[in-house]
């Protein structure tokens, strides 16, 4: 550590509040220096792109080498390839349209039934004494393991998938939304109780304006694991989707179709990322 | 699992004895062998359990897998040594990165000998579905896009000039699941699978794999390239032992000539259906008895057949059959 009054007399040096404030003359009172500047992260451009480009230079020229063989990692530039190719020959379409047709209503379904649930819970008490241990007991149960009680119960096709991804998604939204209904501040429900608010204009005007920054932050995790129940949602009889992809190609150990697979799913995880920025920007406008 | 039983006795002296009389082998180099809780993997059993294996101057350690399919990656990894396996679109891309080598044969649809069965669910069975011809426009389950299955549905597709729809359901307990549900149509498997499910009424039976891919060569011995090449005495000695427990086994169940089948029952119980009493795995068990070609021998036809297959669906890249198999060990057929 430096020390920022080096060239103080060395007596003074050891400033207690006490003699500060006796001796305002004392030659100690010389000007502090800020320090007070926190850990502040600025936006330094490139370097994310530097890594990727570090590591898919550092696997293709080890591939190339031959120090990487061929069953430890997949050349990035054939992996590259066979994504053009399943783009020209339309299989991306056939794979994707059915997974992006099961993430979307499944996780509508799963994200429009968490928010209620969550924003009910934070707003009664009956509903929270019911619902969180149930909540609780059912966010740890790895939903991949009621896959086959899930094919009984909606058939083998679209509504075993959807009905995964919503049962995914459901409960880290449901957390997440009454965890920030909760943290609305409280004075301004006050205050607009004394303004004599009606309960609904309450809810409507000051708790869900409030709650959506939680609650988004908290689609953000939802969604991801949306995509991840996405390959585990396509395990069973699927013959298109993306996670079915990356599953046939796994087991026919085709390390080029399974990076591309999941460099696809990295994609789709980015894209959803970034829209919700964007319809955090939008809806949080009055924040500014 | 400290009962001392007579054949643990048995066993522990035949080891001793063998031990005291062939010390001039491979002395006992540690291998470990790759195996599925299936009656289909007996052979492995059987020669570790009498002896075989050790006889032939090898320290067998089993290590159990769910699916065959992580078996082939430890192959490739270098975590097993020896595995018997299908060849599968996940086998023969492990052989095109030189990581894997089919050495010899295992089970074979012979004619005259309960071989694999084509399964319907019962719903389709009450629909009127009641030969394989009856299937066009079906589903029909599989485990994975490339395994012994898909090859199957195809083969019986392309004979009935009928098309499947293919389900993939990864695991083996899905597929009779989908099966027993009704959310498939159709399946093939092993006889020990197949016969106690049409047995509970909630699947039926209604044909043979056998007449659809006669002499097909349903599993085969596999090692890592490595030890093909350049562990030649190893390999050697592993496929002796395991075809003199292949031939216990045919002697025992398949042909009934040792008159030693419940002594065999009793071996493969131990390993197989473990959970279950042993009146209910005996059927099982004896239920599942294919033959296990002679001296591991290899059907090179059935293999290229295969391989044909996996390349006209697009699921392999172009491999040469010697990348394949390494036929320096076995007869071939």
């Amino acid at each position: 550590m430096s020390d920022p009054e080096k060239n103080d007399p060395p007596i003074n040096r050891q400033i207690t509040p006490q003699s500060a404030a006796n001796t305002p003359s004392s030659p100690a009172m010389t000007p502090v220096r800020f320090r007070g500047g926190g850990f502040a992260p600025a936006p330094v451009r490139g370097v994310g792109i530097l890594v990727f480009v570090l590591l898919i230079g550092g696997a293709e020229w080890g591939t190339r080498a031959g120090f990487i063989t061929a069953l430890t990692l997949p050349r990035p530039s054939d992996v590259f390839a066979t994504l053009v190719e399943l783009y020209r020959s339309g299989l991306l379409a056939e794979h994707m349209i059915p997974s992006l047709t099961r993430l979307i209503v499944g996780s509508l379904m799963g994200i429009s039934i968490g928010v209620s649930v969550g924003v009910l819970i934070g707003l009664s008490s009956w509903f929270r004494a019911g619902l969180v241990p149930l909540v609780a007991a059912l966010f740890p149960i790895p939903k991949i393991a009621l896959l086959p009680l899930f094919v009984i119960w909606f058939g083998i096709d679209e509504g075993s998938k959807y009905a995964l991804i919503a049962f995914g998604t459901f409960t880290p939204t449901v957390v997440a939304t009454y965890g920030a209904v909760d943290n609305v501040d409280r004075t301004w429900v006050r205050m607009a109780q004394s303004f004599d608010h009606r309960w609904w204009s309450i809810v409507r005007g000051v708790i869900l304006p409030a709650a959506l920054p939680g609650i988004l932050s908290g689609l953000r995790i939802s969604l991801a694991i949306g995509i991840i129940l996405l390959v585990a949602a396509e395990m069973l009889g699927a013959e298109y989707g993306i996670g079915a992809y990356i599953l046939e190609a796994g087991s026919l150990y085709d390390l080029e179709r399974l990076f591309a697979g999941v460099v696809i799913l990295s994609a789709l995880g980015v894209t959803v990322s970034f829209a919700i920025g964007l319809i955090e920007r939008r809806v949080l406008r009055w924040r500014s | 699992m400290t009962d001392f039983t007579r054949r643990h006795a048995l066993g522990l002296m035949a080891a001793a004895g063998a031990g005291l009389a062939a010390p001039a082998l491979a002395s006992n180099r540690k291998i470990t062998i790759g195996a599925l809780r299936f009656t289909s993997h007996a052979a492995s059993f059987v020669a570790l359990e009498r002896g075989y294996f050790k006889d032939a101057g090898l320290d067998v350690e089993l290590k159990f897998f769910q699916a065959a399919q992580p078996m082939a990656v430890a192959i490739a990894s270098g975590d097993v040594d020896y595995a018997v396996t299908a060849v599968s679109g996940g086998l023969v891309s492990l052989a095109d990165k030189g990581a894997v080598k089919v050495i010899g044969g295992a089970l074979s649809e012979e004619a005259g000998i309960d071989g694999q069965k084509i399964l319907v669910s019962d719903a389709a069975f009450q629909s009127g579905i009641t030969s394989p011809a009856m299937l066009d426009g079906k589903s029909f389950g599989m485990s994975t896009a490339g395994s012994s299955f898909h090859y199957m549905g195809s083969k019986i597709a392309a004979k009935e000039g009928i098309t499947l729809r293919f389900k993939p359901l990864q695991k083996v307990g899905a597929i009779i699941g989908a099966l027993k549900s009704g959310q498939i149509d159709a399946w093939s498997i092993v006889p020990h699978i197949a016969k106690p499910l049409a047995g509970s009424g909630a699947v039926h039976i209604i044909g043979n794999v056998s007449d659809y891919i006669p002499d097909y060569q349903v599993t085969t011995t596999f090692t890592s390239a490595k030890n093909a090449k350049d562990e030649r005495d190893m390999t050697a000695a592993f496929l002796a032992g395991f075809a003199k427990g292949g031939a216990d086994f045919n002697a025992a169940l398949v042909d009934k000539t040792s008159g030693e089948s419940d002594a065999m029952i009793d071996l493969i119980h131990k390993y197989v259906y473990a959970d279950k009493p042993r009146e209910a795995a005996a059927k099982s068990i004896a239920n599942g008895a294919m033959r296990v070609n002679e001296g591991a021998a290899l059907n090179v036809a059935s293999i290229q057949d295969q391989l044909e297959w996996f390349k006209s669906e697009n699921l392999v890249p172009d491999v040469a059959l010697e990348t394949l198999i390494d036929t320096s060990y076995v007869k071939t057929i």
